[in-house]
This record gives structure tokens, sequence and C-alpha cells, in this order.
């Protein structure tokens, strides 16, 4: 009798471990894979996303492809890329994801959401607090989600993002998304990272800037100038690299915050400094004006070797923020055959950079001081001053950062020398005149 | 006289460990990081040392009255009348801790994991698998919760491990968080989240004597203390204080963090298994001793029709609350900071009474 039951109660149970309340079926529902967010004209927010249309060789979306210029709804796609896309104006996010609902034959799942993205007029506006607070609490999003701040609208952004490798439109912003840690031209900043720096006492928030290309810069008429001034690569910002393609997003340099409100905005290259003083650079490819031969270049693969030694005084009226850290590279190229090779001509290679990379820190840091945002989060390191969380909120750190003094000190060596130990100069045409 | 089978060490030991520990996995890590900022990690270690305390001393009052359980040294030192109002407060402590013990499971995974499902629908379950392990008994209880330790502590360490790409030691300065003062205050006052120790205590006869219990109520703290310790550093590691006390489940948002690209992330599902289970058997033991003291106080000897109106009752007030804020702020805070009263005190004034009327012990055994 006992065991009788046992066996009916077991089988009564299984039922409800099938889960029939929360049981909804994958092509029941639609997996949002970004999430848009611009000023409305309709309403407060224009709440746009994109999903895959979950349609063999592509196919366009649920809702007529008319776009999504209208104001209150509507929804297009590409029958190439198998993804589609809505928008509505709403007064809340959530409100939006019901009205969204209304028109789409599936229902809305954000579980699989990776990129959340503000348009550029949005985070300058101060509004950018108002929303991500909200979507903080919505456990459906992972905080894992990456965000980036976009110059036009978020809804164009998000219109032109197509994978153009593969077809898989969430493989390919994941993969898109962690190139930051090869190249360090923007950061790798989550839905985590973002919030906490919007409420942060150690330092103020960044995000990435992306950006649609025209192409425009690089089909310039003319053809190359003969003499052009040295540039890095990494000049530029969101948006004007002199690039072609078929992909027409790009993500490049940091939107800088001070509160809830975007105050600046970064280049590659100040990026890549960024990132170094957070200890958040991996690697990336350099090219400096040969020391000896200034019209040439030398190519570096330059490294962190380990987080950055940050030692801050907090004792008088100006803090004063010790910076130290160690660069590695790799010689890639010597477009002139100096032999830097040489222990005695090296020397001069990494003095080089190590000047140029000093001088870049503190312009940055200058600027982002002007802008009372610390994005480096020195405010963390400033902390181990204190004992108590009110002492140090007392301080008030992102205030004084603005008057600190900044020493930095680099190390930079350069440890190999890629596949060749010697260059030997390149023979010059015989028979010309 | 409801009769128990036996058990040893190390099944003791795990009872009391996932007895202890399962708080973690709730709201306590974002509770403490309001109160004491980010040092709840070391703040613990000076709570399981009051609690190491104040279970010297029910070890010197089962010492004194060996072969007996809780429940009778409770008569014996008090009297029949005061015996009985005793062992009916810790539990009525014991039967409010199951119930928001039910409560912040249902309100949680309603938040995180079942949004759709209905309160009586998750409660109901919940009730359901503690009645079956109530109905088991004690025996299997504490045989279920040795063979799952094993799953919930690797469960529980690869959350940690694999967190360990969001862990940012600054988080942990300003090293004193809201004050040494604070630390030290609520440091003793919550010494309640190692109050279960005193199951050991209720149970004593199902064990094989003082001398075990002991050693096994001393383990119990230090695995505890240190599984505990090691949640709450990996919560404040993850997130800044302000952030911390704002997260409904600190720990369960931190294993949503974990993300070693395409392949190995949403690890979160290994750390529900952990969560979920820890809570049955957590709750299932509470809500155990709770029947036990009952049917003492009642000189019940079935325990099981009291098993079925007792979880009849708890499904009831499970879905009585009002709110989770309710829960979180109210019931959990008073088990918090009351907790040690019935725990840990109630244990050392018997013991004060049992020598003041010369109960037990030496004078016992001398008459």
């Amino acid at each position: 009798m006992r065991k009788i039951a046992l066996a009916l109660m077991i089988c009564l149970l299984l039922p409800c471990f099938a889960s029939c309340h929360e049981a909804s079926e994958m092509d029941d529902t639609l997996y949002v894979i970004a999430i848009g967010v611009d000023q409305g004209v309709a309403d407060k927010w224009r709440l746009t996303i994109q999903f895959p249309t979950m349609k063999s060789g592509g196919g366009s979306s649920s809702s007529n492809g008319n776009g999504g210029n209208s104001s209150s709804g509507g929804g297009g796609g590409d029958d190439e890329s198998g993804q589609g896309y809505a928008t509505v104006d709403s007064p809340s996010f959530f409100v939006g994801i019901d009205m969204l609902n209304a028109s789409m034959p599936r229902k809305l799942s954000f579980a699989h959401a990776q990129i959340i993205v503000f348009s550029e007029e949005l985070a300058q506006s101060g509004l950018i607090g108002e929303y991500v607070a909200p979507i903080g609490r919505f456990s459906e999003i992972r905080r894992s989600s990456h965000v980036f701040v976009v110059k036009g609208t978020a809804f164009d952004f998000l219109k032109e993002n197509k994978p153009t490798i593969g077809t898989t439109l969430s493989k390919s912003f994941q993969v898109f998304a962690a190139a930051s840690e090869n190249i360090g031209y923007f950061p790798h900043i989550t839905l985590e990272n973002f919030y906490e720096g919007l409420k942060s006492p150690y330092g103020q928030a960044i995000a990435s800037m992306a950006a649609i290309n025209e192409m425009e810069s690089s089909s310039e008429e003319g053809g190359p100038k003969e003499e052009q001034e040295f540039k890095t690569g990494g000049e530029y910002l969101a948006g004007e690299l002199p690039r072609d393609g078929k992909n027409k997003l790009e993500l490049w340099g940091t939107a800088l915050f001070n509160g809830d409100k975007m105050v600046g905005e970064l280049n590659g290259d100040e990026t890549r400094l960024l990132l170094m003083i957070r200890g958040d650079f991996r690697q990336g490819l350099y090219v400096m004006q040969d020391p000896m031969e200034p019209e040439l270049i030398v190519s570096l693969d330059v490294q962190l070797d380990k987080k950055p030694q940050i030692d801050i005084e907090t004792e008088g009226e100006q803090p004063i923020i010790r910076l130290k850290f160690q660069l590695d590279a790799d010689l890639l190229s010597v477009q002139s055959m100096i032999h830097y090779e040489n222990p005695e001509l090296r020397p001069l290679l990494e003095e080089t950079f190590k000047k140029n990379i000093e001088e870049g820190i503190a312009e940055l840091i200058q600027k982002c001081q002007e802008l009372y945002c610390d994005a480096f989060r020195f405010g963390e390191n400033a902390a181990k001053n204190f004992l108590t969380i009110d002492e140090f909120e007392s301080y008030d750190w992102n205030r004084r950062f603005h008057d600190a003094k900044v020493e930095v000190d680099v190390d930079f060596t350069i440890r190999r020398t890629g596949a060749q130990i010697k260059s030997y100069p390149i023979k010059e045409p015989i028979g010309e005149e | 006289m409801i009769k128990e089978g036996k058990f040893g060490v190390q099944e003791a030991v795990s009872l009391t460990v996932i007895a202890i520990v399962s708080k973690v996995f709730f709201s306590s890590p974002a509770i403490l990081a309001g109160l004491v900022g980010n040092t709840g990690w070391y703040m613990t270690f000076i709570s399981a040392a009051v609690a190491l305390i104040g279970f010297g001393f029910i070890y010197l009052l089962l010492k004194r009255f060996p072969g007996k359980d809780l429940a009778e040294i409770f008569e014996i030192s008090f009297g029949r009348v005061g015996g009985f109002a005793a062992s009916g407060l810790l539990g009525f402590y014991m039967f409010f801790t199951t119930i928001t013990r039910t409560n912040e499971m249902t309100e949680f995974l309603k938040v995180y994991v079942m949004p759709l499902s209905p309160n009586w629908f998750v409660a109901g379950i919940f009730v359901a698998c503690v009645f079956m392990l109530c109905m088991l008994g004690l025996e299997s209880m504490a045989r279920v919760s040795k063979l799952f330790i094993y799953f919930l502590v690797f469960g529980f360490a690869a959350v940690l491990a694999m967190g360990v790409q969001n862990y940012d030691v600054n988080n942990l300065f300003p090293i004193l968080g809201q004050g040494l003062d604070k630390v030290a205050f609520h440091g003793v006052i919550r010494s309640s989240i190692y109050g279960e120790v005193i199951i050991l205590a209720i149970f004593a006869k199902s064990l094989h004597g003082v001398k075990y219990i002991k050693k096994e109520g001393i383990r119990a703290i230090l695995i505890s203390v240190v599984i505990i310790s090691a949640g709450l550093l990996a919560c404040s590691l993850t997130f800044p204080n302000y952030i911390q006390q704002e997260i409904t489940s600190p720990m369960y948002e931190m294993a949503t963090l974990i993300d070693y690209g395409r392949f190995i992330q949403r690890v979160e599902s290994i750390f529900l298994y952990v969560w979920v289970i820890g809570e049955f058997i957590s709750a299932s033991i509470m809500f155990y001793s709770f029947i036990r003291l009952f049917c003492h106080s009642f000189r019940i000897t079935d325990k099981k029709p009291i098993v079925i109106g007792s979880c009849i009752t708890l499904y009831a007030l499970a879905l009585m609350h009002k709110d989770i804020i309710t829960i979180i702020a109210g019931y959990v805070a008073v088990i918090r900071g009351l907790g040690s009263l019935p725990m840990l005190t109630l244990p050392l004034i018997a013991l004060i009474v049992a020598s003041i009327r010369k109960k037990g012990g030496d004078v016992q055994c001398a008459k």
C-alpha cells in the first residue's frame, strides 16, 4: 500500500516537473538579439529590437517590411541576412515590449539579447540613466550584454547590423564585440560594467562607441597624396575610418560619461591608452615614426605585461596619482631596414615609443580631468587609502580627480624581433635614370 | 515517542552544513552589503566564533544530560510547563524559519527562473518535497544530505572558480566597509546564521553520543564558515558594495555573469541545482525539527498526521506573505536579528537553570 501511494505520488508530481507553467516552444518565441534605444517622436523612447527570422536562407520579418520609420510600431527585415527588426515609440521599455508583442506573431524573449545600443543624442541628453536602471532590474536581460553608444540613431545602426560573414546574427556580434581584446580600439563594456559606472563613487562610466561608416573617406578622388603627415591609424573617431566593404558597422573609440551624461569621446589611440591604464589592454598593433628616418615607420605588436601599478596619495588637498606600467613588444617591421635589433640601437626605438605613450597618457588624463570623468577607475585605488566607505565617500573622489596631479612612468621593452634577428638593406634598383 | 534511526558523523555534518549554508544563496549577501559594506566575508568569522561559543553551551548542556535530546533537557531543566514553553518557542521559530525559506525560495524562483508560474504551484512543489522528505524520516534526510553534499560543494566551487573573470580585488576596499563597530555588532547579532547547529541537539538521540555531537557541531560550523565566507567574498569581488546591495540574489546574478565565450556561458543552471536541492534539504530539516519538538511537547507518538497537518499549514502560510520585500526586510531580518535567542541563548539559559536547580550532571548522578 505504501509503495503504491509513493508511486502514485511520483506519477502525480511528474507533470509538474515537466515545467508546464513555463513551457514555451522554441518556434513560439522570438529571441531578441539586439535592443536599440533612441529618443522617441510619438512618445518618450524609441525602442528598436533586432531578431533572427529563423528562416532558412534568410527572410523578411513578420511585418510587411516597410521599415521601422513609423512612430508606433512596424518592422522590417533583410531577405538575405535572415534578420528582422521592429521599432516602436513607447513611454517605457516594458510597455514597448508589450506594444511590439501586439504586432508580432511570436512572444518576445530577451534571454538571448546580446547588445544594447543607445543613440549618442540620448547619451548626451543625460537620459540614459533613466533607461539603464529599469533594464538592470529586468531579470530576462543578462548583465553580460554588451553596451554601445552609436552615432546617429540606434534604429539605423540595428538596421545595418547584418552578419556579413556566416549567417548567425548572434555569433556575428559576439565575435565582433570580443575583438576588443585583440585590438584595443574599443573597450569591452557589459551592461554590468556600465551600470556600475553610472553609480560608482570610484569613477565614471564608459561605453564603446559604434557607428555606421558611410565609406566616404576612402573613396575621395585624387589618388594618394605624395606627402602625407604621419598617422598612427588610431586617431580616427567612430564612423570615420577610411575603409570600404560590405559591413558598414564599426566599433571604435570610447564614450565618456559624467554621471549619466555623455560628455566626450575618445578616438582609437586614446582608447588604447585608457585600456592600458585600466589594465584591460591585452594586445594591439602599433606604428611609430622611425626615429632615424621619420618619413618611414616601424611596426610593433604591443602587449601589456601586467596590470598597472597605481599609487594614489590623498593626504593633501590635491591628490597625486603615480601610474607605472610595463609594456612589452614584438618588432613587426622596420621599413628603413635600420638594424634596430642591435642592442645599441634598440633603446632609441624603445625611448621614442615610451615617450609617445607617456605624452599620450598625460594628454588623455588631462582631457578626462577637464570633463570630470575618471574613466580610469583611479578611485578604486584611492579607496585603499581610506578605512571606511563613509570616509571615502566624503572625500568625493569624482570631484577631486579634476585637480589631481599625475605622474606617469612607462617601461617599454622590445622583447622579440619577430622571425628575423637582423635587417639587411634592400638593394637599390640599378639601370634607372 | 518517535523512533528514529541513527546516523554517523558525516551524515550529521552534511545535514547541518546544508541547513546553515543555503541562506547565502538568497538575499543575505545583499542585506549584508547594506549593513556592513564589503566586509561580510570576514564579518561572518565573528558570527561563527560567537556560534561556536553558543554551541559550546549546547554541548555542555548535552553533556550534563547524557542520552537526552534538547526537548527532554528543557523539560528537566525548566520543569514540565517551562520545558513545554521552551520547546514551543524553539519549535515555533523552526516553523517560522521553514515558512520564510519557502517564501524566499518561491519568490526567488519567480524572479529569476519561473516568472509565469503562480505562487501556489511553486510553493506546492516545494511543500510536496518537504512533505516527502519528512515522511521518509530523519535518517533518510541525513543520508540524502551526505549523498548530495558532494555535488552541491562541487557545483558551488565551480561557480566560484568560473566567476574569477569578474573578480576585482579593488571591490574589497575600503577594507573596513561601514566601520569596524558595525562589523563587530552585526557579526555578533548575525551569529544566528550558524544557529542551525542546534538540530544536532534536537536530534541528539539519533547521533552516537555527546562526544560525537561535539565533533559534528564544530566541524559543521567550521565547514559552513568557509563556504559562507567564500560565497560572500566572491560576491564582494564581483560586485561593488553599492551594486551588491541592490541585487535580489547576488550569488545567482554572479553566476549569470560568467561568460567564457560561446561555449561556456549561462552556467547559472549549475547554480540553480545547488540552490534548489540545498534549499529543499535545509527547509525539510528545519520543518522536521519543528515536527519533532511539537510531537514531544504534546506527547504525540505518531508523526504522520502531524506532518500532513503541518504541511497543509505550511503551504497555506507560505502563500500568505504580502511581497518579496516583506520577506527580505521583514521575516528574514527578524530571523537574522533574533534567531540567536532561541537557537543559541535558550540552551544557555537551560544550562544556567539546570545548574541553579541542580538538575543533571554529577548532581543527579550523585543522587
